[in-house]
């Protein structure tokens, strides 16, 4: 039993757009990897995130578990801005398709994440 | 347009099964004696955004109008063997699972289109989830003012408190929107934070 994890550094995914990022992640989610990624997403990536993956299940692609541990940030007017517009605040984003990982369990500055393969 | 009173657009959000259906039924008949649409222990029952328009509320003498939008549940998957063991045959397992995922992208697409969200969540059940705090993280990007049901509140299990310390920026209300308990603070919340 095998079950791949890519680390994935913030320079891989800084300069890419917003839908390239997504299909970027969900090209990997669907070839059956875990994902971390250093720097996380930002809530409206994810939000896009989960309205592609929708768009993409079918009977072998039932979606993804996901959970983000953001870097406490001041609520300052610039780190809003970078928020809205998809940037990074800092944190790391845990992904995998929901028929590896059975579960994540999110504490406020840890990550849980139960897979199995069958 | 001048001197009409500003219509409300409330989004209500949340995990499939937490309670939206129920709670936007129980609004509704409250003030209009009508029903928005119906509840199932299957989840995904909801899978196009209910619309309930000029629902007329009063509360400390102020009233407001507003439009209730009961938002499909919002998941992060869609399993159709779920639905099996609910007990739906293959083919409405797989529908319902079709439909589903198209209920999920429609409420993402409208979370631009609310002016106050109620966030649901089932008391009974963990908080701390990422669909919970994809929902909230999203809302607050926008800017849209957000008031945290805690609905279940009748369990026997229920713990709201869990609600309060996961979410400590937002309004939380403690309710049961099956029972119809604490409406009465929820409407109160919803006239305080809708701007």
């Amino acid at each position: 039993m095998k079950i791949q994890m890519e680390f994935i550094s913030s320079d891989v995914l800084k300069d890419m757009l917003g839908g390239d990022k997504i299909e970027f992640i969900l090209k990997k989610i669907k070839g059956n990897k875990i994902l971390v990624l250093d720097g996380g997403l930002s809530p409206l990536e994810e939000t896009r995130l989960i309205e592609e993956t929708m768009s993409k299940i079918n009977k072998s692609f039932r979606g993804i578990e996901i959970s983000t541990l953001r870097d406490k940030v001041d609520g300052g007017i610039k780190n809003k801005l970078i928020k809205f517009l998809g940037g990074q605040t800092g944190g790391l984003t845990v992904i995998g398709p929901s028929k590896l990982v059975k579960k994540i369990k999110k504490e406020p500055q840890k990550i849980l994440l139960f897979a199995e393969k069958r | 347009m001048f001197g009409r009173r500003k219509i409300i657009r409330l989004g209500l959000y949340g995990p499939p099964n937490a309670g939206k259906t129920t709670l936007a039924n129980k609004i509704s008949m409250d003030w209009t004696g009508e029903p928005v649409g119906s509840v199932s222990e299957i989840p995904h029952e909801t899978r196009e955004v209910q619309k309930k328009e000029r629902v007329v509320i009063q509360t400390r003498g102020k009233k407001l109008v507003m439009n209730l939008l009961d938002m499909p549940g919002i998941a992060t998957k869609i399993d159709f063997e779920e639905f099996l063991a609910h007990g739906l045959s293959v083919d409405d397992a797989q529908q319902r699972a079709k439909e589903a995922t198209k209920g999920v992208i429609e409420a993402i697409k409208w979370l631009e289109n609310v002016d106050t969200a109620l966030v649901i969540m089932d008391s009974a059940k963990d908080p701390y989830t990422q669909v919970n705090i994809t929902i909230i993280g999203n809302l607050e990007a926008r800017g849209i003012p957000v008031v945290i049901v805690a609905n279940k509140i009748d369990l026997d299990d229920a713990k709201p408190e869990l609600i309060q310390e996961a979410f400590p920026q937002h309004p939380v209300v403690k309710i049961s929107g099956l029972r119809g308990q604490h409406l009465e603070e929820l409407y109160n919340a919803i006239a305080k934070y809708s701007v």
